[in-house]
């Protein structure tokens, strides 16, 4: 608040009191147009000529003019045989940017991603010793690092695709399908759940009929079975 | 028969127009001719034993009719300084420096959908816009223009002034509830309560001007104002205008006070579901509204139509062209052309460049200029009420210049801080000013 009340909005009506009679911005546009700097060429684009192909030869010369290496270009080279390219898009920071990936069309990171530690990877480098690097083993392989570890860790899903040969995808595809092998260490609720699979609902059941009737139960079950 | 329609058949369309209109305008004119010829007396008779109420009825008219061509201009004068206020150029396309954009503004909501939402009172939702563009419009009867170029000056004019200006409430709540949409009836209820509060500090502030001239009547008020410019009110109730300014900017719904409309936040509350010429009325009123409250602050407290300082010099034209007899006629056949020639020789003998019909063109429109320029000065010389016209009317414009202006800078005020404002400082302030302007009266009235 200041000293004087209604200073401020008297000093605010001044304003634009003087601006009403400064001179406009506005630009009349299809009348009148804007001095272009002469090394302005706008939107790059390949022409095509009169056949229907692309008049660009892939000679990269534009590319390597470029004066701050906007200019990055692949293509066939001009017998159609090797692909060519210029320029390293990934060094460049903001095509790494969120909107430039997602404008084209890239995979988003998300930030929300927690990158995996390093573990101790000699159990599972003798595991797969056991299955001789093999990916057809890889349920086995799988298993068996789920018992070694309590889960899957992500390092470990690298190293075997590493060591196999096999896809990550793949990896992950196989161990996300099977419900047994898990991606977290166990919680406790996931042990119990594992208690009441290896136990069904029945046994206890089955449990006191066979006790109620000749006092072991397992005979019962075997009986039924 | 067949003549005849086959001679219409070959007629183009604006022929056939133009055939069917030119004998009923001829029929129209005899039939007016012979009806003024056998009528004419007794209907003059008829009317001037009538004299108030044909006054009255011409004065409706002409106000009713004043206030369409009012509204276009406030709106493109908004459009157009804040515009510029805005560094920008705002409307240039229609007509000169865009001036016609409001009109088709008007023409755009006249041809839209008038649309009547399902559920909606469709007999109060009709009459909602009616009532609020006619407390606008009749407010402006009592509103005197020039030297008795007022609609009706009795002597209860100011209070006339806030009782139908207090009727848009009631039209507001008839719009925000007949449109059966809750949005709407808080939108209504919200600029009820707005214009409610505000009424009270702005008929206050009036009060104390009240006692000051002695009478309500209006006419008389601004005949108080004559003289020199420091006779106006505004210099005997500073604090009095000062209140009266920010109650009725509220009271017509303008930035700062705008909550009920806000344009740039919500869809003008309670006329959100009207549509075509019925939302026209509401917005026409709005700026009929802005028209009225600068009218209503000239008049009271800045001299109305009297000049801030008296002509020095007495002059008394007393110039009778009806008594020239042929002379007259001479003049106005004979001086358009003079004038004419006489506008077009320096542009003519200046360069060779200049071809003689340019320089016939140039002098035409100068003499035309020159001519209007005469009888204007001649008009506001001698005759008071046009002198008094172009006061007001230039008055009104500064202060809606004003106000288009403090739309231009001023933010929004948020809705608990118009509530405190108008009660807490308003409504005091007020009640000072009246108390003061009182306990003065008395004190000078012991002295004396």
């Amino acid at each position: 608040m200041s000293l004087i009340p209604g200073l401020g909005l008297a000093k605010g009506m001044a304003l634009t009191l003087r601006r009403f009679f400064e001179p406009k911005v506005t630009i009349m546009y299809p009348e009148e147009r804007l001095d272009v700097t002469p090394k302005f060429r706008g939107r790059l684009q390949l022409l095509y000529d009169e056949w229907g192909t692309l008049k660009c030869e892939t000679c990269f010369q534009c590319a390597q003019a470029c004066p701050i290496e906007c200019i990055d270009m692949g293509g066939m080279d001009t017998r159609g045989r090797y692909h060519v390219h210029w320029g390293a898009p990934e060094t460049y920071g903001e095509r790494r940017e969120e909107s430039a990936l997602r404008r084209s069309g890239r995979p988003v990171p998300d930030p929300a991603y927690r990158p995996f530690g390093p573990i101790d990877l000699g159990a599972l480098d003798r595991i797969l010793e056991e299955h001789d690097h093999d990916p057809a083993d890889l349920l086995p392989i799988l298993e068996e690092t789920q018992e070694a570890y309590g889960y899957l860790p992500v390092a470990a899903l690298k190293r075997i695709s590493h060591v196999t040969g096999a896809g990550y995808a793949m990896i992950y595809g196989t161990a996300s399908y099977y419900g047994h092998l898990r991606f977290e260490p166990a919680t406790a609720e996931d042990q119990a759940r594992a208690v009441a699979d290896h136990r069904p609902p029945e046994a206890r059941y089955l449990a006191a009929l066979g006790s109620a009737l000749d006092g072991d139960g397992r005979s019962a079950k075997a009986a039924r079975a | 028969m067949t003549v005849i329609s086959r001679g219409w058949d070959r007629l183009t369309l604006p022929g056939k127009i133009v055939f069917t209109i030119i004998p009923l305008l001829i029929a129209l004119t005899v039939g007016l001719v012979a009806v003024i010829a056998i009528l004419g007396q007794p209907i003059l008779d008829i009317l001037a034993a009538n004299l108030p109420i044909v006054r009255f009825v011409v004065a409706a008219t002409i106000v009713l009719l004043m206030t369409v061509p009012t509204a276009f201009l406030i709106i493109y004068m908004e459009m157009k300084i804040i515009a510029l206020m805005n560094l920008r150029i705002g409307p240039d396309r229609v007509g000169p420096f865009g001036s016609l954009l409001s009109v088709v503004h008007g023409l755009k909501v006249l041809m839209k959908e008038d649309f009547t939402p399902t559920g909606a009172d469709s007999l109060v939702f009709t009459w909602a816009p009616v009532v609020v563009y006619l407390a606008s419009v009749m407010t402006l009867l009592v509103v005197p223009f020039g030297d008795g170029i007022v609609g009706q000056a009795f002597n209860l004019g100011l209070l006339y002034f806030f009782a139908i200006g207090g009727l848009s409430v009631v039209g507001l709540l008839m719009a925000g509830w007949s449109s059966y949409n809750k949005y709407s009836l808080l939108g209504g209820l919200r600029s009820a309560a707005q214009v409610v509060s505000y009424e009270i500090p702005l008929t206050l502030s009036v009060v104390g001007l009240i006692l000051l001239a002695g009478t309500m009547n209006i006419d008389t008020i601004v005949r108080n104002q004559a003289g020199w410019f420091t006779d106006w009110y505004v210099f005997q109730q500073p604090l009095g205008v000062l209140i009266f300014f920010i109650a009725a900017t509220a009271e017509a719904n303008r930035t700062p006070f705008d909550l009920t409309e806000a344009d740039s936040e919500i869809v003008a509350g309670f006329a959100t579901e009207y549509s075509g010429m019925r939302f026209g009325f509401f917005f026409f009123a709005e700026y009929v509204n802005v028209f009225i409250i600068s009218a209503l602050l000239v008049t009271l407290f800045f001299g109305g139509w009297n000049a801030p300082i008296p002509w020095p010099w007495p002059v008394s034209l007393s110039i009778d062209p009806s008594s020239w007899g042929i002379g007259l006629l001479l003049l106005i056949g004979i001086a358009p052309v003079v004038l004419t020639l006489l506008f077009a020789t320096p542009f003519w003998v200046a360069s060779s460049r200049i071809k003689t019909w340019q320089a016939l063109v140039a002098g035409f429109v100068l003499a035309n200029l020159f001519i209007v320029a005469i009888i204007g000065a001649w008009a506001y010389v001698g005759l008071n009420w046009v002198a008094g016209i172009l006061w007001f009317m230039g008055k009104t414009y500064a202060f809606v210049f004003t106000f288009v202006w403090m739309r231009g800078t001023l933010p929004r005020v948020r809705i608990d801080q118009l509530m405190d404002f108008a009660w807490k400082w308003l409504l005091p302030a007020s009640l000072l000013n009246l108390f003061v302007t009182a306990a003065a009266l008395v004190v000078v009235k012991e002295l004396r």
